[in-house]
Parts: structure tokens; C-alpha cells; sequence
């Protein structure tokens, strides 16, 4: 290993004061605003807007969630089972059409493949923007403006795109003689898929599946132009309506933060292997 | 369906032969992802450009016409789509510049060996995993000019005297949704880059150090060649995303002050939601879609060359 040979002068500077320096500012930094966000979500009316400001609550509460949870103007509570049912029948819906569609586009010939594996790839180029004028008209003239439905489906824009693109690679890496031996064996074409791929394909699924809910769960476009009711609000667009009601109540607004946060932050600590791989795997082979 | 057709037809010869019908059974798996595209994007987009030909405000449905290109004429001559225009190359630039030099450095300290480092990244990679309207608001706040902590940390340390409301100065608005931009784009570049340098096989390292090469020499000639691909497709794919990226500036100044921090993407944001007029959003969001493409297709011919010159 080359740290054996730690001759060189710099070297040694590099791995040692400068690693920790360059850690210890670096995470402060990545980690600030959340640490700022949870302190004054704990924080009494009287000392978020005190002067000089504190960095640390003086007499912690929960309060602010507690109002935040049960407030009838900004129901986080329901923003919450919104965002929660809206995030996961998308990733559900997602994962089985990805893993059908990604299936076929590894396995099957097909007359413009290739275009195909290409429109993929550029719809994950094209603004969000572009669809909310046309979605929102469409979903009104399907009477869906305000239901679950149009949020979901807005939703399968960017997820389908994205996770078959990423299902294609990993369907492609499985041997093919795994499921024709078991199509020998009696089991329909479909039927090996299920128990012969999708198994081995799992940590990839595992990562679309992610990939699927968390950005669902942090969609904010679609979720502000196609609900008006405050009870279909999921949390983004909660979050933007409570900002922008009146005078902002930087407490509520702060455990409101927290409550978005937190659930995807412990999705991602645990799974963000699976994800990562799932991520970089695209970029590497291209 | 093809069980069906075999007992409802026992005749020697089949309505469509067997290698049709798997063709048929064979498309079957791509309809559901065909549907939804079709209905969530493709048709959409022609709806768009269909759109743009109108004039379409919502508020004033009697005024619905069909105008032609006249949207496109009015973009032409509206100084404030080329403001945004403008906007968008400095917000695009800045953002994906510092990301990228950041998000490198980081991925360099990441990649070292220390103990609790599988902690220290779940915390580096945390910015980029939360809503953009958290990341937004939580910006706001610490850009608050009464009770926000960078102008209390600036006064405390001496470099201000007089708090600033970077949000609403002209001067500092595009500076300050840039830098919340920074903060949360920092982990992609350093998730991407991570990777890289992982997929570098320690041999490399072993042979440029048996050859007498420094810790800059090795950096220099082996790990930024190795990495060039995946520098490329990361950088791009952040362009790409930036550009289109509305969520932050929305949320944070919606554009203000004066349009000072109105990039394209959230000029056509506003003048749908908040103007209501869809047939010039539709226009501007055509044009958007026309630079994308064109910017894709430099890059692939761009990316062709690069791998012909390093296969």
C-alpha cells in the first residue's frame, strides 16, 4: 500500500491535520442548518425572537410540534399520511412497472430499442415546468385536480423514466441461462421473471424503490398546482403554505422542517448503500 | 391471452404465428411504463407546444384564441425572458463550479481511511437527500436579517456592522439562493466522485509510487485521468438538472427582488401559477426544452469524441 511509503513530507501533512481540519469544517457545514432548524424547533415564542439570538434552546419544548401536528389551519398530521400514501403507492406502482418494462427492454429484441432506451434518458432531461401548464389542464379536464390520483400519476414522470433506465443495467447483469433453465422446467416466461430475476435483482429494485419514494416525497410542483385543499396537502406543499400564510411562525415552520426531514433521513441511512450503488452504476457504465 | 386463443380457436393454424404472438406478449411488458409515459410526459409535451400557440389566460377565458407564433414574438421582445436567460448561465455556472470543486474535496476526504467514516458520510450526504422546499425555508431563516443566525455569526465575528437581508438586496439575492443551492448540490458531486475514486484499483496507486511519483504527481496523472468520465457525465447530468432546477428560487425569493434572482425555468414557474397565462408559460417552456436538447446534443457528440480518444 502506498501508505507505507510515507516519506513524502505532504503526505503525511495531507493525512493527518489537514484530513481532520477538512472533515470537522465540512460536516459543520453539511450539518448546520439541520442543527439550526431542530434548535429553534425547540425553541419557546419568546426566544426565537429574542435578541440577541441563541444558539441553544434555554428551556427546550416541544411545543412547536405539538401545534404544528394539530393546527387546523396547517394539519401537518394530514400533510403527513398525505405525503406518506402519495410517496408510497408511487413507489409500489413504480417498482412494478419499471421491473416489467426493464425486464423487457434487457431481455427482449425489439424494433427501436434503442430509441426507446433513449426517450428514457432524455425525459430525465426535461424541466418539471414544462409539465405543470399541460398536466394541470389535463388533470382538470379528468376531474382529478385535488385527488391523490393526479399526484400520483404526475409523479410516474420522473420516477419511470429514471428507475427503468437504472432496472435495464441490473436485469442485464444477471445471467440469462438463470431463468431460461427455469422456463424449461415448466414455469411461463413470466413466471421465471418473478421467481428466478426479480430475487436476484432485489438490491436494485431495493434502490429504484428508494430512489421512487424519496423524490415523490419531496416533489413540491405538482403537489402545490394540481391540490387546493389544505387536507390534500402533502408536506412540500404544506411547508410552502404555511410560509407563505402570514407572518412566518419560524417555530412551527422549523418542527414542520423536521418532521419532513427526519423520515427520509432515516431512510437513507439505512439503505444509502443500496442507493448509491444504484445511483453511480448508471454514470460509471456511461 | 394466448391460452385463451388456443382454446377458443383448436384449428391447426393459429390467427397470428407463434413468433407474432410473442412479439405481442413480448410489447406487453412495456405498456404499463408506455401508458404512463405517454400520459405523463409525451403527451403532455404536445400538449405544450399546442398550448403555446394560443393566446390562454385563465382568468380571462373569453380572450382564448389561436394567435400562432405570437407567443414566441412576445418572448423575443421581452427583456425580461433574456434577463432570465442571463440569470440562468450565472445561476447554472456558480452553482455547478462550486459544487463541483467542493464536492470533490469532499469526496477526496471521504475517501481516506478513518475510523467512523461510514458515520461521517451519512452526515456529508444528508443535504442532498431532503425536500428542496426544507432546504429553502431552512435558508430563509438563516438568512434572516433580525433572527437569523450568518448576520448574528458575521456581527459576532466582526465582518458586519449593520445586518444585511441578503434575500431582499439586489445585490446579494442571486449570491444568497446560489449558496443554499451549493450547500444542498455538494453531496451529488461527492456521491459520484466517491465512486470513481473507489473503482481505482489500489495496484495503480502502488505502481505510480514504486515510480517515484509525489502525492500530486499520483493526484495529477492518475486519479483525475481515471476519473474523467464520471467527472463528465456528473457534471453534465448537473447542468442539465440546475438549469431546469425552479423548486429553490420559487420557494426562497419566487424570482425577486426585481427579478434579480428570475432564472427561465422559474420566470415559466410564475407566469403559469402565479400570471395564469399558459399559453406564454407553454412558450417559454418549449424554449427550455429546445435548449435542453440542443446542450444533449452537443454533449453526446462531445462524449463520443471523448471515448474515442481514450478507447
Amino acid at each position: 500500500m502506498s501508505k507505507q511509503r510515507s516519506g513524502d513530507f505532504l503526505e503525511r501533512i495531507l493525512g493527518g491535520p489537514v484530513l481532520w481540519t477538512g472533515l470537522v469544517i465540512m460536516t459543520l457545514f453539511a450539518m448546520g442548518p439541520f442543527l439550526w432548524a431542530f434548535s429553534a424547533s425547540l425553541k419557546t415564542r419568546a426566544e426565537l425572537y429574542a435578541t440577541p439570538i441563541t444558539y441553544i434552546p434555554a428551556h427546550a419544548t416541544f411545543q412547536n410540534y405539538v401545534e404544528a401536528w394539530t393546527s387546523r389551519l396547517t394539519p401537518f398530521s394530514r400533510f403527513f399520511a398525505n405525503s406518506l400514501w402519495v410517496s408510497s403507492v408511487t413507489m409500489v406502482a413504480t417498482i412494478v412497472i419499471s421491473t416489467s418494462a426493464g425486464y423487457a427492454l434487457a431481455r427482449f429484441r425489439f424494433i427501436g430499442k434503442n430509441t426507446l432506451m433513449l426517450v428514457f434518458l432524455a425525459t430525465q432531461m426535461f424541466p418539471a415546468v414544462l409539465l405543470i401548464a399541460p398536466l394541470l389542464s389535463q388533470w382538470y379536464a379528468l376531474g382529478l385536480i385535488d385527488t391523490y390520483q393526479a399526484l400520483i400519476y404526475s409523479n410516474f414522470s420522473f420516477t419511470v423514466p429514471f428507475t427503468v433506465w437504472m432496472l435495464v443495467g441490473y436485469f442485464e447483469s444477471i445471467p440469462r441461462e438463470l431463468e431460461e433453465s427455469a422456463m424449461i422446467d415448466g414455469s411461463g416466461r413470466f413466471g421465471a421473471m418473478l421467481r428466478i430475476i426479480v430475487p436476484l435483482a432485489a438490491p436494485g429494485i431495493a434502490a429504484t424503490a428508494i430512489f421512487a419514494f424519496v423524490s415523490s416525497w419531496s416533489e413540491l410542483l405538482f403537489a402545490t398546482t394540481f391540490t387546493s385543499s389544505t387536507n390534500m396537502r402533502t408536506l412540500s406543499a404544506g411547508l410552502l403554505y404555511m410560509a407563505g400564510q402570514y407572518e412566518v411562525q419560524w417555530g412551527q415552520l422549523s418542527a414542520g422542517v423536521m418532521i419532513s426531514t427526519v423520515p427520509v433521513a432515516i431512510l437513507f441511512t439505512f439503505l444509502q448503500k443500496h442507493l448509491i450503488k444504484g445511483l453511480t452504476a448508471g454514470a460509471m457504465k456511461g | 391471452m394466448n391460452r385463451e386463443a388456443s382454446v377458443a380457436m383448436p384449428a391447426p393454424r393459429a390467427f397470428l404465428s407463434r413468433a407474432a404472438r410473442e412479439t405481442l406478449s413480448n410489447y406487453a411488458y412495456l405498456l404499463p411504463a408506455a401508458v404512463c409515459l405517454g400520459g405523463t410526459v409525451l403527451f403532455p409535451i404536445l400538449k405544450a407546444i399546442h398550448m403555446s400557440l394560443y393566446h390562454n389566460v385563465l382568468s380571462r377565458p373569453q380572450d382564448y384564441h389561436f394567435i400562432g407564433l405570437g407567443n414566441y414574438l412576445r418572448m423575443i421582445h421581452d427583456p425580461t425572458f433574456w434577463l432570465t436567460l442571463k440569470n440562468s448561465l450565472v445561476w447554472v455556472f456558480f452553482s455547478v463550479s462550486i459544487q463541483f470543486v467542493l464536492g470533490f474535496l469532499g469526496a477526496l476526504l471521504l475517501n481516506a481511511e478513518f475510523k467512523g467514516r461510514a458515520f461521517c458520510r451519512t452526515l456529508n450526504l444528508l443535504p442532498w437527500i431532503i425536500p428542496g422546499v426544507v432546504v429553502g425555508l431552512v435558508w430563509e431563516y438563516l438568512y434572516q436579517p433580525n433572527y437569523g443566525p450568518i448576520n448574528d455569526i458575521l456581527r459576532r465575528v466582526g465582518l458586519l456592522r449593520v445586518p444585511i437581508a441578503w434575500l431582499s438586496d439586489p445585490t446579494f439575492a442571486m449570491a444568497g439562493v446560489i449558496f443554499a443551492n451549493v450547500w444542498r448540490g455538494i453531496p451529488f458531486f461527492t456521491i459520484m466522485i466517491l465512486a470513481g475514486l473507489q473503482s481505482i484499483p489500489d495496484e495503480v496507486y502502488e505502481a505510480a509510487t514504486v515510480d517515484g511519483a509525489s502525492v500530486t504527481q499520483r493526484f495529477w496523472h492518475v486519479t483525475l485521468p481515471m476519473l474523467r468520465p464520471i467527472i463528465v457525465v456528473a457534471t453534465v447530468t448537473r447542468i442539465i438538472w440546475t438549469f431546469n432546477y425552479a423548486d429553490l428560487i420559487f420557494v426562497m425569493t419566487s424570482g425577486g427582488p426585481a427579478n434579480a434572482t428570475q432564472i427561465t425555468s422559474s420566470y415559466t414557474l410564475l407566469t403559469a401559477y402565479t400570471d395564469l397565462d399558459f399559453g406564454y408559460a407553454a412558450t417559454l417552456s418549449v424554449i427550455l426544452l429546445v435548449i435542453m436538447l440542443v446542450f444533449t446534443a452537443f454533449y453526446l457528440k462531445f462524449t463520443k469524441g471523448v471515448e474515442s480518444v481514450s478507447g
